[in-house]
């Protein structure tokens, strides 16, 4: 085995282990690990009660059925499951660093972006996840291609997600008092990416897929479910992949003002 | 004439066991198991109108729930109370009118106000006609020195300016006895005695009966005439605070760090507990060699680094208090 | 005892209704100003509003192009988006009480508070208002901008003060349903969940999301026999669309569950009390 695939399957060991451990702990309080998932999920059903209620008088939404709308709910709640399951710190790197606590991970010898993101895990988010599922078992496209469209859906949002808000929460290294800003904008991100792409227009449409992306998670469902278009699939997957390395670069840039000791003032 | 009278009182609770796991919290929701806790064992003391009292002992041994069966919060197993005259926990609401309280480290004051604010509040909650509250609330500032913080928002006050303005805010009402719990907490040393001051004062001039707890025994020796100590739920000492202080506070250790590795040192009651390097640990019996007179020893025959002093802890004496008695111990 | 004291202690107390009043709007009104210093935090914070309100009007406006009419069940687009305006007023603007009740519980400070000649539930109700006062203005006026950047001043008249009447009656059957839900923890760990959830319900049935007119048949009926109504779709409703004959019935219906509501929580609260006496706190 070459020395790059050891490292990658080592790596791949430490992501498992860390997991396993994390969905451990949260299971040791059995009964609120039931109530905080329970609740998350009730808390999504209310949209799907808004929606319901909004179909029965409203057929479409300039070209939106019912399905797709029940679909957008999935994918965006799915994709912020499966981050802050997985990925829990993704808007917790903010606070992190402003509070100093960046000193544990750079200690240990692993990828630091990574180590943090994976450290925690957001235990009612398990409910958004089972939420996705839900959704899909009672609206999506029971096949072969069906599921493995919605999985890349996922995978596609999840990672915008991830990247965007790592991008955003990185801020913090730049400048202070970035947590309340940070949050700011993931709320903002995360509620527009659960609302039906075409309702938005002119600047806020131009919005959606420049500064907030949050739109190539919202269209998943028509341009990627519905009806496949091969240039928004290649643009989803563009910029996600695209967030992903900016995110990385930045990060490292970070770290090295807060190596310099350029932060004393900030972790005060 | 006797300000609070408690008889035979006694307390208990029902404590809920908890059992682990999801079945456990199930089992314990619909049929629960408990256990009878013994909170006070049958008390019997009376407190003088204007007496200064102490009320000690350790963590967990009732004397946070006889101050609130004495206040009315808590209706008692058994037994019978009276605070001025009014059975506390049927006439609570009368009662209160009367009763000032300082809790040392639950404030009354609103954070983000000047406390002259938190006075007017007081003013309203204890129905004090305006004249009255405006010539009351004068001396008080007076009294207290409170004039140049009366507008400044509590959060910008020192520990020890909030502390005033929070005992001069408990007084308004001119209570006739005042539960004091902890008051001189996390104050440096000037600030304690400012405040024991103006407590001791208070008690002087209006006839204040005064019902404290403290961890700290200078609160105790400089306020107190006479202490009660409680331990388990039952009154182990009931005396005088000058006869616990020459039975009980007979020693004081002494903590000291030193630049240089000391001499013997041999004064009568003076014993080395512990010595190690230049660290060294004293034990003084204050009845035959002064405190000052130790340290003037220290100081003119060690290189002095630090020096601390304690009395000892409320643990020592109880235990003290047992072996003296020969009530059942522990 | 002796007897001159004995008599000023015993004289009965006139703690008349005026003084009782004095007592707590003096609460209520020591809370507004303890809360102005939080203002600007409060504004930062409702900056999301504007999000969530942008996205509300570019969907209606969609909704109401397609449909091709100019007013959805009895809405026009106009007053639908001040509806929601409101509506997230409201909603925004109530005191969170499940963790500091909590708190107040465990820590044991419900006894403390005790020591003093005031009704802690009271106390509690003034505070709740005083807060509520001093957010519901932010709120109006952080959505009320986008409000009057799509439409121009709005002219709501007997509007604003049919809202400012209906509102003392929302803010109180909101806060006693609340409390009911907070003192909840002397039985149980953790009451937030609750109250999560409870938002939920006013979310939907209590008509913030969409007035209570877009409801079909069914679940229109239901939520007209809950409580919720009273505290989001009655003040928004008669805020958009005053109708002099309608605050009377939604008056009376406030006032109907105001007075169950108290029933209820005072029970739970003695017997809260209750359970700090026989279990300790």
């Amino acid at each position: 085995m070459s020395t790059a695939a050891k490292k990658s399957l080592s790596l791949l060991q430490f992501l498992l282990t860390t997991w396993k451990l994390n969905l451990a702990g949260a299971m040791e309080f059995r009964m609120s690990f039931s109530i905080s998932v329970g609740t998350m999920i009730l808390n999504n059903f209310v949209w799907v009660f808004f929606w319901g209620i909004y179909f029965t008088k409203f057929p479409l939404v300039n070209g939106w059925t019912l399905q797709d709308v029940m679909m957008v709910q999935a994918i965006g709640n799915g994709a912020f499951g499966v981050a802050a399951v997985f990925f829990g710190n993704f808007i917790g790197i903010a606070n992190i660093v402003s509070t100093g606590q960046l000193d544990t991970y750079l200690a240990q010898p692993k990828p630091v972006l990574l180590n943090v993101l994976v450290s925690k895990m957001t235990v009612s988010a398990i409910g958004d996840l089972l939420f996705c599922l839900i959704l899909y078992g009672l609206y999506g496209v029971h096949t072969g291609l069906g599921l493995a469209k919605f999985l890349l859906a996922l995978l596609i949002g999840a990672a915008i997600m991830v990247f965007f808000n790592v991008l955003a929460q990185s801020l913090a290294f730049f400048i202070g008092n970035a947590e309340g800003l940070g949050f700011q904008v993931f709320n903002a991100f995360l509620t527009v990416s659960l609302y039906p792409t075409n309702i938005f227009h002119g600047l806020g449409k131009l919005i959606l897929f420049t500064a907030l992306p949050a739109g190539y998670i919202s269209f998943l469902p028509i341009g990627l479910l519905r009806d496949w278009s091969n240039s928004f699939v290649w643009g989803a997957v563009g910029v996600a992949l695209g967030l992903a390395l900016l995110a990385f670069r930045v990060f490292r840039i970070g770290l090295k003002r807060y190596g310099s000791g350029n932060m004393m003032t900030m972790r005060m | 004439m006797s300000s609070v009278r408690v008889q035979e009182l006694t307390k208990s609770f029902t404590v809920k066991y908890k059992q682990a796991g999801l079945a456990g919290s199930l089992r314990s929701l619909f049929a629960p198991q408990t256990e009878e806790k013994v909170a006070v064992q049958p008390l019997d003391f009376t407190i003088e109108q204007g007496e200064v009292l102490a009320f000690l002992g350790p963590n967990g041994a009732g004397k946070s729930t006889t101050i609130k069966m004495l206040t009315g919060i808590l209706h008692p197993t058994s037994g019978s109370a009276e605070v001025l005259g009014f059975n506390p926990w049927q006439e609570r609401q009368k009662l209160a009118f009367h009763v000032g309280s300082v809790f040392g480290q639950k404030s009354q004051l609103w954070y983000h106000l000047p406390p002259v604010d938190t006075f007017e509040l007081m003013a309203r909650i204890y129905e004090i006609p305006r004249g009255e509250f405006l010539k009351r609330r004068d001396q008080l500032v007076e009294r207290f020195e409170l004039g140049p913080y009366l507008n400044t928002t509590v959060r910008k006050l020192s520990l020890g300016e909030r502390m005033r303005c929070e005992i001069a805010a408990a007084l308004l009402h001119r209570p006739q006895i005042v539960f004091l719990d902890e008051p001189t907490i996390g104050l440096d040393v000037v600030v304690k005695q400012k405040i024991r001051d103006l407590i001791r004062e208070m008690n002087r001039e209006e006839g204040t009966t005064l019902f404290l707890t403290s961890h700290d025994a200078g609160d105790v020796e400089q306020l107190c005439k006479r202490v009660i100590v409680i331990n388990h739920g039952q009154v182990i000492l009931d005396d005088s605070v000058s006869n616990m202080k020459r039975e009980f506070l007979t020693h004081k250790t002494i903590h000291l760090k030193l630049a240089e590795l000391p001499q013997p040192i041999a004064l009568p009651g003076v014993t080395v507990v512990k010595q190690k390097g230049t660290g060294m640990k004293l034990s003084v019996d204050t009845a035959l060699t002064s405190i000052e007179t130790v340290l003037s020893f220290i100081v003119t025959h060690y290189k002095l680094v630090d020096v601390t002093i304690e009395d000892p802890s409320m643990e020592e004496i109880i235990t003290h208090i047992y072996e003296r008695t020969g009530k059942g111990g522990v | 005892m002796d007897v001159s004291r004995e008599k000023t202690l015993r004289e009965p107390r006139v703690s008349s209704l005026a003084l009782q009043v004095a007592k707590y709007t003096a609460v209520g009104k020591i809370t507004v100003r303890n809360n102005l210093a939080y203002l600007y935090d409060y504004l930062i914070r409702s900056l999301f509003l504007l999000v969530i309100l942008y996205i509300f009007a570019q969907l209606w406006r969609v909704t109401y192009d397609g449909i091709g009419t100019a007013t959805i069940s009895g809405y026009t687009f106009e007053q639908l988006l001040w509806y929601l305006v409101f509506a997230e007023a409201m909603v925004l603007s109530s005191p969170r009480l499940a963790r500091r009740i909590e708190d107040e519980v465990k820590k044991g400070d419900v006894a403390y508070q005790l020591t003093r000649p005031v009704s802690y539930l009271l106390f509690q109700y003034a505070q709740y208002m005083g807060e509520a006062y001093v957010l519901v203005p932010v709120h109006l006026l952080v959505g009320g901008a986008l409000g009057t950047m799509m439409f121009g001043v709005p002219h709501f008249g007997w509007g604003w003060i049919g809202f400012l009447l209906i509102s003392v009656g929302a803010f109180t059957v909101n806060f006693l349903l609340n409390m009911i839900l907070a003192l909840t923890s002397f039985w149980i760990e953790e009451t937030r969940g609750l109250e999560f959830v409870y938002y939920k319900i006013v979310f939907t049935l209590g008509g913030m999301l969409l007035p209570l007119e877009m409801f079909g048949g069914t679940v229109r009926q239901i939520a007209d026999w809950l409580p919720f109504q009273c505290v989001v779709y009655f003040p928004s409703k008669t805020a958009v669309q005053f109708d002099a004959g309608e605050i009377g019935h939604m008056l009376g219906v406030q006032a109907v569950w105001a007075a169950v509501l108290t029933v209820c929580l005072t029970l739970i609260y003695r017997k809260g009390v209750k359970k700090l006496n026989v279990n300790g706190g």
